[in-house]
């Protein structure tokens, strides 16, 4: 089942009635979601990703837009009647039912000629429980489990009742480190083995990164870019999303195009092509510069952090709008921490350009 | 030193209350029970220089009497019939209030209104509107049925004699159950009116979105999630309908029954008073010991049966 | 589990019917909701409706058979009549005598022993404080019996003495109390202490204003308890001189199914409840709050 998002905007009125601040919570989303992927929606908080789900999920009404669940208009629909399983941030369950109880109370409420025999329910719920791994736990109450226990009841309900679509509003920030990979990998398995078009909503870009097949980038209500997730971090369309994607961060530092040329102080550090003269911001992933004794960028050492595979080598930078620029390099890579200074080579494709007015991003050739 | 001194000073802050419970709470509970074991005692006979035997007759004597019995009765029936009735009502009334955004407020302050109201003054009122003025007797005429009879009629019902002269036990029960449920309600939509709003939002949207039938999430989600106020208006209401009583001095004035048949609507509380205005401060402990059994067994087995229902 | 089970089902539906039946379903449990809601205030405040509109009637139109809904002549002279024939205005300065001063005795022993419970250490103090909720669980009944005996033997009977003394303790109250205090940070009252500020000086300036809600719900509910107190001064003081406002009104009116003057005595029942409304229309917060933490009355 795809899902269709057209021209999608809600707006909350002001608390304070005197006021006329109106809060613009999604602004002009349009999208259309493939049917059995996998859609992180990802942003900080009050971008508007849980309000997008929201509306997915008919609990929330779009001021407006149009929703489509395959060729069908649901905008109009109320939540019960669309077919979608949610699944909530702190995951909703029943406290006074058992975990069956739990999982079979979505199938009680068919009626008509969908309503399941007793037997059927039992069949179906096990079958769900089964697919999260938690049949072993049918007779326990939800304050019996733990969080990641909980997690996957909570999905459990959402699927038992096949839904069109599943909705995970942040699944995964009550969980502590180590369960959140393990239940991340969890549902990839979960969404890949149902095929069910799946939207997840997320703060956090590596989780984001991990698991989804498409991600969207979304900051205050607006839609900054839609990809796939190494598309969009090798490819980002403005400053917001090179920042937001990428563990360690993305080093960011003031510059400006000078005769096809790009410097960062008096540094020329990259020839390009097809850039006008101006300000920029510049952009290179620590992936993205490595030592050298030739290198074309010189900045103040400060120290190496080896982490096994890996080593860090932390520099300073006057135009540097981060207190430090950091470059991941294989630990096997000899760097003379006795130096005051060290010197980089830039890879190209890891080098950005925005524009310093708009932080849009700004395309060139290397020449 | 400082210690001591602290502590001389908390004793102080305390005396006033220690004290005053000492004689009118602590004492009491020794003393009630000593008269409850003195067979016959009195106080005016106390002052007089008498002595009383050691015993049980207390308990016995109240226990014979018919008119104790004739209390218990009423008394039970009443809890009975209004503990249910007031609940099922109140929980209604807190749902639907729950549910509502225009008028909720308006709504809410009317449904305390008969809290703030004195029982035997309102109970009065009541009074009025089922009262017969008029009335001649072995005929069927009078000068005003009153309201209630009024709105009888004009659904084509008969009048009824509820609290008259001639009226019937079952008709003036009818009657106190209205009342009692009337000023138990609002009590009851407060504490659970409460209990809704500290529920979590998103069992309601979770049961939104698997299309919860209304009946459905009130039985399976709203009613197990509010069973701790539930079971806590139920107890409080069982306790305040075994001291039912001066809703019946409201309506029925202190002879406790229609004009003809005085004491008839009395109750366990009013048995007490009655003994212990007449001097006979025995008897009257033993029967509010009896009262206090009934509280107590009632209060566990409600414990009881609530523990296994309700989920904390 | 298969994917596609129920995307056919839904595309066989027509939307637009469902819509329509949502749109209808809403309407009807709304209005359901509030039918319901308006039919149970009405019948919640009708006997107030009633009481006001007869207390305004004639004798002659309240004997009517058929009833009237608004008075065709406001008869106010009633109130008049309600309040001599009463003799309500004693009435009130006693309930108010009464009522003012047991309120304000009790504040002072609540806050005085809620201090020490929550702030002083003491040998014994949880004992204490376990035995003091311990004799919440006993009916009031038990306590009237001997209570009835000590002031008759101390000579109270007839007097204003026996109507304030004995309820002056709530535990409740103290309980209630305490609980506010010890939400006050205790690093207050060591500063107190280090500034060498007395023990009273600090309840007064820091723990009253910190608490106030919780007094002022304990000084409504003391008060409506005065108002509403029947039972009791029924027993000790039950004359002229002493007699509390529902104690006088009940006895005035004591025919309740003869040939009584029901309008004069819907004007008494109406004067009397009215300080009561007014307080609760002025302060309902504290009054919601106090009860629902209280739960007295049933």
């Amino acid at each position: 089942m795809k899902v269709v998002l057209e021209n999608l905007t809600k707006i909350f009125p002001s608390r304070d009635k005197k006021s006329q601040n109106q809060v613009v919570a999604v602004s002009d989303f349009s999208f259309e979601i493939p049917d059995g992927q996998l859609v992180g929606l990802l942003g900080p908080s009050g971008c508007g990703k849980s309000t997008t789900l929201y509306m997915i999920s008919g609990l929330q009404k779009p001021t407006s837009g149009k929703i489509y669940f395959g060729d069908d208009d649901v905008t109009e629909l109320s939540t019960e009647n669309r077919g979608i399983g949610l699944v909530f941030q702190n995951y909703a369950l029943y406290p006074h039912m058992t975990v069956q109880q739990n999982i079979m109370f979505p199938l009680q409420n068919l009626t008509g000629k969908d309503k399941l025999s007793k037997q059927q329910m039992l069949d179906r719920a096990h079958e769900a429980a089964k697919l999260v791994q938690i049949d072993e736990l049918m007779d326990r109450k939800p304050s019996e489990l733990s969080g990641g226990q909980q997690q996957r009841v909570a999905i459990a309900r959402a699927l038992v009742k096949m839904p069109r679509v599943l909705l995970l509003d942040e699944p995964l920030s009550n969980l502590d480190a180590r369960l959140r990979l393990q239940t991340r990998e969890e549902i990839r398995r979960i969404q890949k083995e149902t095929g069910i078009t799946t939207v997840f909503v997320t703060h956090d870009q590596e989780e984001a990164m991990s698991i989804s097949d498409i991600i969207v980038v979304m900051k205050l209500g607006v839609v900054q870019q839609i990809g796939k997730p190494q598309s969009v971090y090798d490819d980002p369309a403005n400053l917001f999303v090179a920042k937001f994607l990428g563990t360690p961060p993305i080093n960011v530092l003031e510059g400006k195009v000078l005769d096809g040329k790009v410097y960062i102080g008096d540094q020329a550090v990259m020839s390009v092509s097809g850039v006008e003269d101006m300000d920029v911001y510049i952009g290179i992933r620590p992936e993205g510069i490595e030592p050298a004794p030739d290198g074309v960028f010189e900045c103040k050492l400060n120290n190496v952090e080896v982490m096994g595979r890996d080593a860090s080598v932390v520099s300073t930078h006057t135009a540097a709008l981060s207190p430090v620029i950091r470059a991941i390099i294989s630990s096997d890579i000899h760097v003379d921490t006795a130096s005051e200074t060290v010197k980089y080579n830039i890879k190209p494709h890891k080098f950005f350009l925005f524009s310093k007015e708009t932080e849009e991003r700004i395309y060139f050739e290397v020449k | 030193m400082v210690d001591s001194k602290k502590h001389w000073k908390a004793w102080l802050y305390l005396s006033p209350a220690i004290i005053l419970l000492l004689v009118f709470t602590v004492w009491p509970i020794f003393n009630t029970l000593r008269m409850a074991f003195l067979n016959d005692y009195g106080n005016m006979a106390a002052i007089g220089g008498q002595t009383f035997g050691f015993g049980i007759q207390n308990f016995i004597k109240v226990i014979e009497y018919k008119e104790f019995l004739q209390c218990l009765q009423n008394t039970a029936l009443l809890c009975v019939a209004t503990v249910p009735i007031s609940t099922v009502l109140a929980l209604l009334i807190a749902v639907a209030l729950n549910s509502i955004k225009p008028l909720q407020k308006t709504l809410q302050t009317i449904f305390f209104l008969p809290y703030v109201t004195n029982s035997i003054a309102i109970g009065m009122v009541f009074a009025a509107m089922f009262n017969i003025v008029g009335l001649k007797q072995g005929s069927h005429m009078a000068d005003t049925w009153g309201i209630i009879n009024n709105v009888i009629q004009f659904f084509g019902g008969e009048p009824i004699n509820w609290i008259n002269a001639g009226s019937s036990y079952v008709a003036n029960m009818a009657v106190m159950i209205i009342y009692i449920v009337w000023n138990a309600l609002p009590f009851k939509i407060l504490i659970l009116l409460g209990g809704l709003q500290s529920i979590n939002k998103q069992y309601y949207d979770a049961a939104k979105v698997d299309g919860t039938p209304k009946r459905r999430v009130l039985t399976r989600i709203t009613i197990p999630l509010l069973s701790p106020m539930l079971a806590y208006v139920i107890i409080t209401g069982f306790i305040g309908g075994f001291k039912e009583y001066s809703s019946i001095i409201g309506i029925f004035g202190e002879k406790m029954g229609p004009a003809d048949d005085a004491g008839r609507l009395n109750t366990m509380v009013g048995f007490v008073y009655d003994a212990l205005e007449r001097d006979r401060q025995g008897r009257a402990s033993a029967a509010a010991l009896i009262l206090f059994a009934i509280i107590l067994i009632v209060t566990l087995i409600n414990n009881k049966v609530i523990k296994k229902r309700v989920h904390y | 589990m298969s994917k596609n089970n129920s995307n056919t089902v839904m595309q066989e539906r027509d939307i637009q019917k469902i819509t329509a039946g949502q749109l209808i379903s809403r309407i009807l449990s709304k209005s359901f909701t509030y039918i319901f809601l308006l039919i149970m205030a009405l019948i919640v405040l009708f006997p107030f409706y009633w009481m006001i509109i007869s207390s305004l009637k004639t004798l002659a139109e309240y004997r009517q058979a058929i009833p009237t809904f608004w008075p065709r002549q406001l008869m106010f002279v009633n109130y008049v009549d309600a309040f001599t024939t009463a003799n309500l205005g004693d009435l009130f300065l006693n309930t108010l005598y009464v009522g003012v001063v047991s309120t304000l005795l009790s504040l002072v022993i609540t806050v005085l022993s809620a201090f020490a419970f929550a702030r002083l250490e003491f040998k014994g103090k949880e004992t204490l404080f376990g035995m003091l909720l311990a004799t919440m669980m006993i009916p009031g009944e038990l306590f009237t019996i001997t209570n009835y005996i000590t002031v008759n033997r101390l000579g109270w009977m007839h007097t204003f003495t026996a109507l304030i003394v004995p309820f002056l303790v709530s535990v409740f109250y103290i309980y209630l109390l305490r609980q506010n205090f010890m939400q006050i940070p205790n690093e207050l009252y060591l500063a107190a202490k280090v500034d060498g500020t007395s023990d009273i000086k600090y309840l007064w300036k820091v723990m009253i204003p910190l608490s106030l809600p919780t007094l002022i719900s304990i000084t409504i509910l003391k008060m409506m308890g005065a108002w509403n107190s029947y039972i009791w001064p029924k027993l000790v003081a039950n004359d002229d001189a002493h007699q509390m406002i529902t104690n006088g009104l009940r006895n005035a009116f004591t025919d309740t199914s003869g040939q009584a003057n029901y309008p004069v005595q819907m004007a008494a029942v109406a004067i009397v409840s009215a300080p009561l409304f007014l307080v609760f229309l002025c302060l309902r917060k504290y009054i919601m709050s106090g009860v629902s933490r209280s739960g007295i009355k049933g």
